[in-house]
């Protein structure tokens, strides 16, 4: 991404505000005519005063003020009124143009970093789960904050500042160089020097400025790490220790801030003195020109009053500049976010309600070439029924999962949903007939009712409590002091995994699609619960196919069909009953089942017992 | 993520909306000593901002003082002196605008550094219970921007208030001086302008605290969209969650056109009333100077002056609003540095432990008791999280050396209330603990924790290296120790396998590991640390199973000769301990070991049919027939 694209891109987002800039440059042009106007009024007025011969009145004092005096010759009160009068007019005037720039710098620079926003955010929401994958979650999050920030900025601040000192100079210079040659060249003497000056500083501060930064998160992340570790520092009695590294980092941070003020103070103290310098320089040869009667008295005045509105501006400029190179560097980390490419949506949405019928042909998958996570999976799910896919961790069977949400593309094989291939479907459509309880759920920082009501937005209250009762969660819902009303997630009450887990599923219920995976998604809850949860969902079910990933053979018992998944692959196939006649995992584990609680019977009659050990030599047998 | 907890965006029981109103100077005199703690700084601070003032207010006289003398037009007029004179004055600003922005740096630095040492300090003494109720970033929100904030108005504030009363009163004295009706009458805009920029500043911050407020919402919405894709993407909230976000982006659109509008409407009313003041020194002044009773030079610098003297009064005004503005985090700061650590060492106790300074004999513990522990009893111990209902009923329990304990129950029974009392992390609400006979809270707290090695079930790991992590445990091992405690502890093949074995960075928070390797290494902490008492929640997280070895073995280690209390998963873990507790609904409903309490057949015998047949199906390696 080179600047010219980012320029493109920033042009890009202009759109529908161009003419705000446009308008505002305008306002601000005419606005520092008028303002400039001041110097040069107080200059005539003065002028006058110390009655300068040569320099005749200008029309604009000239007119009103005879007028006033009835066509006679004005007297001083009659100028000096109309003098005072157009310099509150002109200001007046100036502060409208000024305000005008405000609002319309304003609406367009805002309106361009909403634009930014949504569209950020929108691609977010649209990027690939694979993207998600394989990027750092900190590092996102701060390209979305920080980095459309700093761009912000660029747009409503430094823009502003380098074009009001470019407009300010364009402006000032006819001025000065009518009211007098020689001392507009003088007064411009040390702007190229205080230019390059301030430049070149804020440049060679640059890596300070980074230095501050890094330290500053240096101690941050110190913190933190003392903050969410404060157990482990008490247990270890090294309240003392963390002192010191916290110290430590702490003054780091104080130094290295310190070391930039330093310098910062030398820049402001060394360009004050090129600003005064050269205002002293324009004061006193200026005098000595009055004397010789080579220049008034007001446009001295009138030099020294300019000279004063334009060059703190600029001694500004090398540190605007030097920001604006942050900006250029946040625009193209904003770029790549918005390159990638995100989840196609082409596909078609079928005519007909979906059944729920699965199918998986052949299919392999894999993340990476070398490591293949499925390998050659065919099962056929009818509609309506349960599947359960058992396995031990890391097997492929939430992949499964992933694949049927499409969150991720197969690439060989194909999956079927009511015999309609899977890849042309549209993924909202797929989505929509599936609902999906994770082992971690994932709850919003809002309200549980909130939560739940993600399933189902018009759900009803009674419709959200049947679910949350199906989940065996709304005793424990009711038991909170907000009830419903209590915030989860960020910043919220802090949940028990088995109550997220549940209120998880609760919001799965309220959805009701025709297709319910739970992936390992009764893991925290107990047993017990367990139980009465499958009892609850079996109940419920009309004609809902689903699909159990589970470690628990109480989970998976009563399911149509059973597959058993060992390193992507499918081991075995058949129901309970099927499956504990034939020779392989499944039946070693109902009869583990079986030998434990024959053993346990054996035990209460010895008395005494090694269950545990025989349990382990049987399983290896 | 501490701009979550920015401002009153999270509602920690300070209302900002209540500090808006007036001014609590005692707030601020607390805080004002950390300035003044750096008196020299701040005098040589007063000195820069009074002298710049000085220079500012010259400039005028002086060029007063050239045009009078170039007007008398009799030859009077020396180039070099009003040259020398005015280079004089710009090196006396120059120097002394180097020096205030020096001074106030090195106090807002060093202020920031001194509340957030305090507060770093009192963090390490606050018990637990004060965690619980705040969020972490909650606490860095405090220690970090508030930081910042207060000290900027407690160096910068205190700086600018000193610049400009000075500048204010040296140009209302100048031009007294110079001409006292002349001077009063520019000096007549004074009140409006201050009015004006008082209303004007709140509204412009009070706008800019709801942008600030939307902005943290936004970045969590970010978060949360980064967080929850899967969720997002499975239940097709793209489009609502898009429809929210924009909500959110037009209340910043709003606040934040608001907030500028505000700004962009104030500087005109101010410059047009300055401007007015100018007008009026220009009319009575050029009347004044017209009739010859002041120099045209008095003139000039009357119009110089009524652009300067309204300066300040913005200036004042921002500050003063901040303050108000900011009073809610200097309250926040204040209340985290002066909150109370309830569990500490009893006045008793840190007389003992002066006592016993010198005592060098190893039987004898900082507080002068015996340094052995042989028994920890719980007699009728009860405890409740703040006002909450009971976590814990009537508690009796007697531990003796060497003894391993396994808690298993429910979650939310009150086995990790019971690990938390036992490490003093909380203190009973009602019964005692006693250690050989002695009520813990009569034993130095530092001598408990000590004596006391802790393993956390989501294992915490610092940033730094493997080596920096174990060395956790004893500060002054050497580097044959760690070794020696990581192999006992099953770390150490795996930390050699790393590319720099022990000296491997192991990322923020650990994140360079898998959860298996963190636990090895805080085995590894743990075994280092050679504590009297260990107390363990096991980790539940699945692991491979050649870690699985690793761990066991490690665990074995680690639990080896000391009092240990295990929160257990593992039913290895279960059956090796000496004792067994069930706890349901806090009560200790079962105890005894493994053999005793299947003859019960009661709540363990369930808890333990089910485990074995979970953890068996867990560790299965593989899941194919005949392997």
């Amino acid at each position: 991404m080179n600047d010219r694209s980012k320029a493109h891109m920033l042009w890009h987002y202009s759109q529908g505000f161009r003419q705000h800039f446009l308008l505002a440059v305008a306002a601000m042009t005419v606005g520092y005519v008028m303002m400039f106007g001041v110097p040069l009024v107080m200059k005539y007025a003065i002028d006058i005063i110390t009655a300068e011969t040569g320099n005749l009145p200008p029309a604009f004092l000239e007119v009103p003020s005879r007028w006033l005096s009835s066509g006679g010759t004005p007297s001083h009160l009659v100028y000096l009124l109309v003098a005072a009068l157009s310099i509150v007019l002109l200001t007046i005037g100036a502060g409208i143009c000024l305000y005008i720039r405000g609002r319309l710098i304003a609406v367009g620079s805002e309106g361009m970093i909403r634009a930014l926003r949504d569209r950020v955010f929108h691609h977010l929401e649209h990027l690939p789960a694979e993207y998600h994958d394989r990027t750092d979650t900190g590092d996102l999050v701060q390209r979305c904050t920080s980095d459309v920030e700093t761009v912000r900025v660029f747009l409503a601040g430094q823009i502003v500042e380098i074009s009001r000192a470019l407009l300010m100079l364009l402006v000032v210079l006819p001025i000065l160089f009518s009211l007098d040659v020689d001392m507009a060249w003088l007064s411009l003497a040390t702007i190229p020097l205080l230019f390059v000056f301030a430049y070149i500083f804020f440049q060679k501060v640059k890596t300070l400025f980074l230095l501050v930064d890094e330290a500053e998160a240096r101690m941050t992340t110190m913190l933190q790490e003392n903050l969410t570790g404060i157990r482990v520092v008490r247990a270890f009695a090294r309240q003392g220790f963390e002192k010191e590294k916290f110290a430590e980092k702490n003054a780091d941070f104080r130094d290295l801030n310190n070391r930039l003020i330093k310098l910062l103070g030398v820049y402001y103290g060394l360009s004050d003195l090129i600003c005064l310098s050269q205002i002293g320089i324009l004061l006193i040869v200026g005098a000595l020109w009055v004397l010789e009667g080579f220049l008034s008295v007001g446009t001295l005045f009138a030099f020294i009053t300019y000279e004063s509105m334009i060059i703190w501006p600029i001694r500004h400029m090398g540190r605007v500049l030097t920001d604006s190179g942050k900006a250029i560097v946040s625009m193209g980390r904003l770029a790549e976010v918005l390159a990638e490419p995100v989840e196609t949506q082409h596909e078609s949405y079928p005519a007909s309600a979906l059944q729920g019928e699965i199918a998986f042909n052949h299919l392999s998958f894999s993340y990476s070439v070398d490591k293949p996570v499925l390998t050659d999976v065919s099962f056929h799910l009818p509609a309506g029924q349960t599947l359960a896919l058992l396995g031990p961790p890391g097997s492929g069977k939430s992949t499964v999962a992933q694949l049927l949400m499409r969150l991720y593309d197969y690439d060989q094989g194909s999956i079927t949903l009511d015999a309609l291939p899977l890849s042309e479907l549209a993924r909202k459509y797929v989505r929509a007939q599936i609902s999906i309880v994770l082992q971690e759920p994932f709850l919003y920082s809002a309200s549980i009712g909130a939560n739940l009501l993600v399933g189902r937005l018009d759900a009803s209250q009674a419709e959200v409590e049947d679910a949350a009762r199906a989940a065996c969660i709304h005793d424990s819902i009711t038991g909170l002091p907000n009830g419903y009303d209590t915030r989860v997630g960020e910043r919220g009450a802090t949940l028990s995994g088995g109550q997220r887990q549940r209120i998880a599923l609760a919001r799965a219920l309220l959805k009701n699609p025709p297709i319910l995976i739970l992936d390992d998604a009764l893991s925290a809850v107990d047993t017990d619960t367990e139980a009465r949860i499958l009892a609850a969902l079996k109940a419920r079910r009309s004609g809902q196919t689903t699909i159990i990933i589970a470690h628990r053979l109480s989970s998976v018992m009563h399911a149509d069909q059973i597959l058993m998944f060992d390193k992507g692959r499918i081991v075995q196939t058949g129901n309970h009953e099927s499956l504990s006649q034939q020779p392989g995992i499944y039946q070693q584990l109902c009869q583990i089942q079986g030998a434990i609680q024959a053993q346990i019977e054996a035990d209460l009659d010895i008395g005494v017992a090694s269950v545990d050990q025989r349990i382990v030599v049987q399983s290896r047998e | 993520m501490s701009e979550f907890f920015d401002d009153d965006n999270y509602n920690d029981g300070f209302n900002e909306d209540a500090y808006e109103q007036g001014m609590d100077l005692g707030l601020w005199q607390q805080l004002l000593a950390y300035t003044l703690s750096y008196p020299r700084d701040v005098l040589i601070l007063a000195l820069c901002a009074v002298c710049t003032a000085g220079a500012d207010i010259a400039f005028p006289l002086i060029t007063r003082a050239v045009i009078d003398s170039v007007g008398r037009g009799d030859g009077s007029f020396d180039p070099y002196f009003y040259g020398a004179l005015y280079f004089t004055f710009v090196v006396i600003l120059a120097s002394s605008v180097a020096g205030f922005i020096w001074y106030g740096g090195k106090l807002r630095t060093h202020v920031s550094h001194d509340i957030r040492r305090d507060g770093f300090a009192n963090l390490q003494r606050l018990p637990f219970a004060y965690f619980d109720f705040r969020p972490v970033g909650w606490l860095m929100a405090r220690m970090t921007s508030d930081c910042e904030r207060l000290s900027n108005i407690l160096a910068w504030g205190l700086l600018d208030l000193i610049f400009c009363v000075t500048v204010m009163l040296g140009i209302a004295c100048a031009m007294l001086y110079m001409d006292w009706s002349l001077a009063l009458i520019v000096l007549s805009v004074l009140p409006f302008l201050a009015w004006l920029s008082m209303t004007f500043q709140k509204r412009i911050l009070k706008s800019a605290r709801e942008v600030r407020k939307t902005n943290s919402k936004i970045t969590g919405s970010f978060n949360e969209s980064i967080m929850g894709v899967q969720t997002t993407k499975t239940f097709v909230k793209e489009a609502e969650n898009l429809r929210n976000f924009g909500h959110l982006t037009d209340d910043m659109y709003k606040a934040s056109v608001l907030n500028k509008v505000q700004a962009a409407l104030y500087l005109p009313l101010v410059l047009t009333l300055g401007s007015i003041a100018t007008g009026l020194a220009l009319v009575f002044g050029g009347l004044e100077a017209g009739w010859g009773s002041i120099s045209t030079g008095t003139l000039l610098a009357f119009l110089a002056y009524s652009r300067h003297f309204f300066e300040p009064i913005e200036q004042l005004a921002q500050w003063f609003a901040e303050m108000q503005m900011a009073q809610a985090s200097a309250e926040r700061i204040i209340s985290l540095i002066e909150a109370p650590a309830n569990i500490r060492d009893s006045q008793e106790v840190t007389a003992r432990l002066q006592q016993y300074q010198q005592n060098s004999s190893p039987e004898i513990a900082i507080d002068g008791y015996s340094n052995a522990l042989t028994k920890i009893e719980f007699r009728g111990v009860s405890f409740a999280y703040d006002t909450g209902p009971k976590v814990l009923d009537d508690i009796n329990l007697t531990i003796q050396q060497g003894e391993s304990i396994a808690i298993v129950g429910s979650t939310g029974g009150g086995k990790t209330s019971l690990t938390n009392l036992l490490c003093r992390f909380y203190e009973p609400s009602s019964g005692e603990i006693l250690f050989d006979g002695i009520d813990y809270r009569q034993r130095s707290l530092h001598w408990l924790q000590s004596n006391l090695g802790i393993v956390l079930q989501a294992s915490h790991i610092f940033g730094g290296t493997i080596n920096d992590n174990i060395r956790y445990g004893r500060l002054d091992a050497t580097d044959a120790q760690i070794v020696a405690a990581s192999q006992r502890a099953g770390a150490h093949d795996f930390i050699m396998k790393m590319d720099q074995g022990y000296a491997t960075q192991v990322g923020e928070g650990g994140s360079k590991l898998s959860a298996g390797e963190k636990q090895l290494i805080s085995f590894a902490r743990a075994i280092l640390a050679d504590p009297k008492i260990l107390v363990m929640d096991e980790a539940t997280s699945s692991v491979d199973t050649v870690t699985e070895a690793y761990i066991q073995q490690g665990l074995k280690a680690l639990l080896q000769g000391r009092i240990s209390v295990v929160i257990a998963h593992r039913l290895s873990t279960i059956k090796n301990a000496d004792r067994i507790l069930v706890i349901e609904r806090g009560q200790i409903i079962e105890a005894g070991n493994h053999e005793a309490l299947m003859l019960q057949q009661g709540r363990y015998y369930n808890l333990y049919t089910q485990q074995s047949l979970t953890e068996f199906a867990r560790n299965q390696t593989h899941w194919q027939p005949g392997v």
